[in-house]
């Protein structure tokens, strides 16, 4: 997170060609893979159709802004303010589809200018206010839930239409069997992946993340590329929103709270490193399911909820330690 | 910070208006700015009360009285100033998890096993500090980024502190007498009573802080760690141990807290540190707004006292001004998100014009 720890770090080799998949990622299908078999032999309810859609529908929210927090991420930045922008969202969107009857397109694209806001306020604020991203979007934090609690006003919004069903978790968001949402997280995920591993403004932001001095005198625009970072996080906020309120009904005060822990620990255990430089959106992607999955997995087997959490931080200090081991036999090398 | 500053400032006192060293002394002596500032918010509701603006007077018994909330953030934000100033983007946001966790054990020990107090309070910051122990085994020795490995930290002991009594709270009687750990003292007559905690706890507490950031071995070594690492290595200073340490002294506050927190309520909560935003958040704020520098190697006690009784008094007066429902706690939320983004542009903008911060 310091200029020192890229220092210290050791020289960055250039490879014959980059690897489609990373080794982490390897191991996070096999987790995955792993439970899911175990979870399918121990419970008679795991491997039935409503709970895989039941599991897809609730990790791809998580994944959604996963997506663009993988971005922010790489870009030694980190987004915490997420939650409230996703409670602003899901306010205005539940208010402007319920009071003046907006189409399920034109509701979309309000979720997504509003969140593409939010997010400009947080990149500009980082990339020209030289204040450190974690420190920033605190703040907003704050700012972002005054403002979501300033729109709710005394209540919350009830009887919101069913207008987002076709990306909600009822029987309309479905194709083919499997949630629309899912699709969407798939469709957005795999964009990403290609241009974070193929354009040239992608690359940048691993440069930025990397060491943004040597970047920007390598000719990399690295304000724009962080701006560019917490807008598409934005962006992808405004899309979990409307995934989150889906077939409608009730939106309350409290929603989005925790959404940014879990979208952290989803991109963290995907292998992205949060000194930057380093991660892909196929980790988070992976890292989402795990998160989801363990949820699953703990109420089908009737423990405790909390437990879940147990194991996400669990997972988080095993995924972080097994990459700082191998980080270190890397630079031993 | 005074020792270690070998290199001298530029010498810019000679020469410069009054303006120009109003401006400097506001940016880089925190303290000052902090003070001015306070006077500025009492005096404000002072005149929106006499206006008839306020739904209750904004006295000096309810300035008193808000000191109760003021004692938990400000210890949390002395917990947040000696892992932040350790360096390396030191942070430690599992501090509201410890206080739930450790406020369970005390709950368990006072409540259920019917300790005694003294060793209950003794247990209970002892369990404070081995959760801190955690985090700084994982950030010093193992080298995990400080703000992933309280992230993680953060879900197990929030996890374990809900699971051990199967999210209940314990307010067994033993429990529920604590209360009177937290009761209003008479003082003499001008000055109002005042919640007993701020005696007992936060002020032995914050002059002990001091005593270990400004007058030992210990803080000179954390100051220079936090400042640049390496340098510190090379000057013989065992940089693991100290983060560690400080980590370790960021629980055993917490700890504290939990003592606290469980006499407030009277009771036990297994959410008492994490509900809402938690207890990170606002300790973090209230640590970069008393001038600690999320860079690490800067910061003061003072500072941070400072900034944790404006940030109280600002918080009681707007419980008064916007009386409806929550809208008093809305405006809070504003205020502290408002106040954490300005403090830390003006953190940068005295490092960037200065070159030091105080």
């Amino acid at each position: 997170m310091s200029v020192m720890t890229t220092a210290a770090g050791a020289p960055a080799q250039r490879r014959p060609r980059v690897r489609a998949i990373e080794g982490q990622e390897i191991a996070l299908i096999g987790v995955v893979g792993l439970l899911w078999v175990v979870l399918s032999l121990a419970t008679d309810t795991f491997l039935t159709t409503g709970n895989l859609q039941n599991i897809l529908f609730t990790v791809a929210p998580i994944a959604l802004v996963g997506i663009g927090m993988t971005a922010v991420i790489v870009t030694a930045g980190i987004d915490v303010s997420v939650g409230s922008q996703a409670a602003v969202v899901m306010v205005v969107v539940a208010l402007t589809v319920r009071d003046s009857g907006l189409p399920f397109v034109a509701a979309v694209a309000v979720a997504v200018v509003v969140g593409l806001v939010l997010g400009a306020v947080n990149g500009l604020l980082v990339a020209y206010g030289g204040i450190h991203p974690i420190i920033v979007t605190f703040g907003t934090l704050n700012i972002y839930r005054f403002v979501a609690l300033q729109i709710f006003g005394t209540e919350q919004v009830a009887g919101v239409p069913a207008t987002l069903a076709p990306i909600g978790g009822g029987m309309e968001g479905r194709l083919l069997g499997v949630p629309t949402a899912w699709w969407l997280t798939l469709v957005l995920a795999a964009g990403m992946w290609c241009y974070m591993r193929y354009w040239a403004t992608g690359r940048h932001l691993y440069a930025v993340g990397g060491d943004a001095f040597a970047a920007r005198l390598a000719g990399v625009r690295v304000r724009r590329r962080q701006i560019s970072a917490y807008v598409l996080t934005g962006a992808c906020v405004g899309l979990a929103a409307c995934v989150l309120i889906g077939s409608g009904g009730l939106v309350q005060q409290n929603v989005g709270t925790g959404l940014e822990l879990r979208v952290i620990a989803a991109v963290v255990i995907g292998g992205t490193s949060i000194i930057g430089g380093r991660g892909t959106v196929l980790g988070t992607l992976l890292g989402a399911l795990l998160v989801g999955t363990v949820s699953s997995a703990v109420t089908l087997l009737s423990w405790p909820s909390e437990l879940a959490q147990l194991f996400i931080g669990l997972f988080i200090l095993v995924a972080v330690g097994v990459d700082l081991l191998r980080e270190r036999r890397r630079s031993a090398r | 910070m005074t020792e270690l500053e070998t290199v001298p400032a530029p010498e810019r006192t000679r020469g410069e208006g009054l303006a120009a060293r109003v401006l400097r002394i506001g940016l880089t002596e925190r303290v000052v700015l902090l003070a001015v500032l306070l006077v500025v918010v009492v005096v404000w509701f002072r005149v929106l009360g006499a206006g008839g603006y306020l739904v209750a007077p904004y006295d000096l018994r309810y300035l008193g009285n808000a000191l109760e909330s003021m004692v938990p953030f400000a210890l949390l934000a002395v917990a947040e100033l000696f892992v932040i100033v350790s360096g390396r983007g030191g942070i430690d946001l599992s501090v509201g998890a410890i206080v739930s966790l450790a406020g369970m054990a005390f709950g368990f020990m006072v409540g259920v096993w019917g300790w005694p107090l003294l060793p209950s309070i003794l247990g209970c910051i002892v369990v404070g500090a081995l959760l801190g122990a955690v985090n700084g085994a994982l950030v010093a020795y193992v080298r995990f980024p400080a703000l992933i490995a309280t992230l993680a930290t953060y879900y197990a002991y929030s996890s374990l502190a809900l699971i051990s009594n199967a999210n209940a709270p314990i307010s067994t009687p033993p429990v529920v007498a604590l209360h009177s750990l937290t009761r209003n003292v008479d003082l003499p007559a001008p000055l109002p009573p005042v919640p007993l905690h701020v005696f007992t706890i936060l002020l032995p507490c914050a002059v002990l802080a001091w005593v270990v950031m400004s007058r030992s071995t210990y803080g000179r070594s954390l100051y220079a760690v936090g400042t640049n690492d390496i340098a510190a290595a090379y000057a013989t200073q065992s940089v693991a141990r100290t983060r560690f340490t400080a980590f370790v002294l960021s629980g055993l506050l917490s700890g504290v807290v939990a003592v606290v927190t469980v006499g407030q309520f009277a009771s036990a909560r297994p959410d008492a540190g994490i509900v809402g935003n938690g207890m990170a958040l606002p300790a973090i704020t209230v640590a970069v707004l008393g001038g600690v520098a999320i860079q690490g190697g800067i910061g003061r006690v003072g500072g941070v006292l400072v900034a944790a009784l404006l940030v109280t008094w600002l918080n009681a007066g707007m419980l008064l001004a916007f009386p409806e429902g929550a809208e008093g706690s809305r405006y809070q939320l504003l205020a502290l998100g408002l106040v954490l983004v300005l403090s830390a542009l003006l953190n940068t903008i005295a490092l960037r014009r200065y070159g030091r911060l105080s």
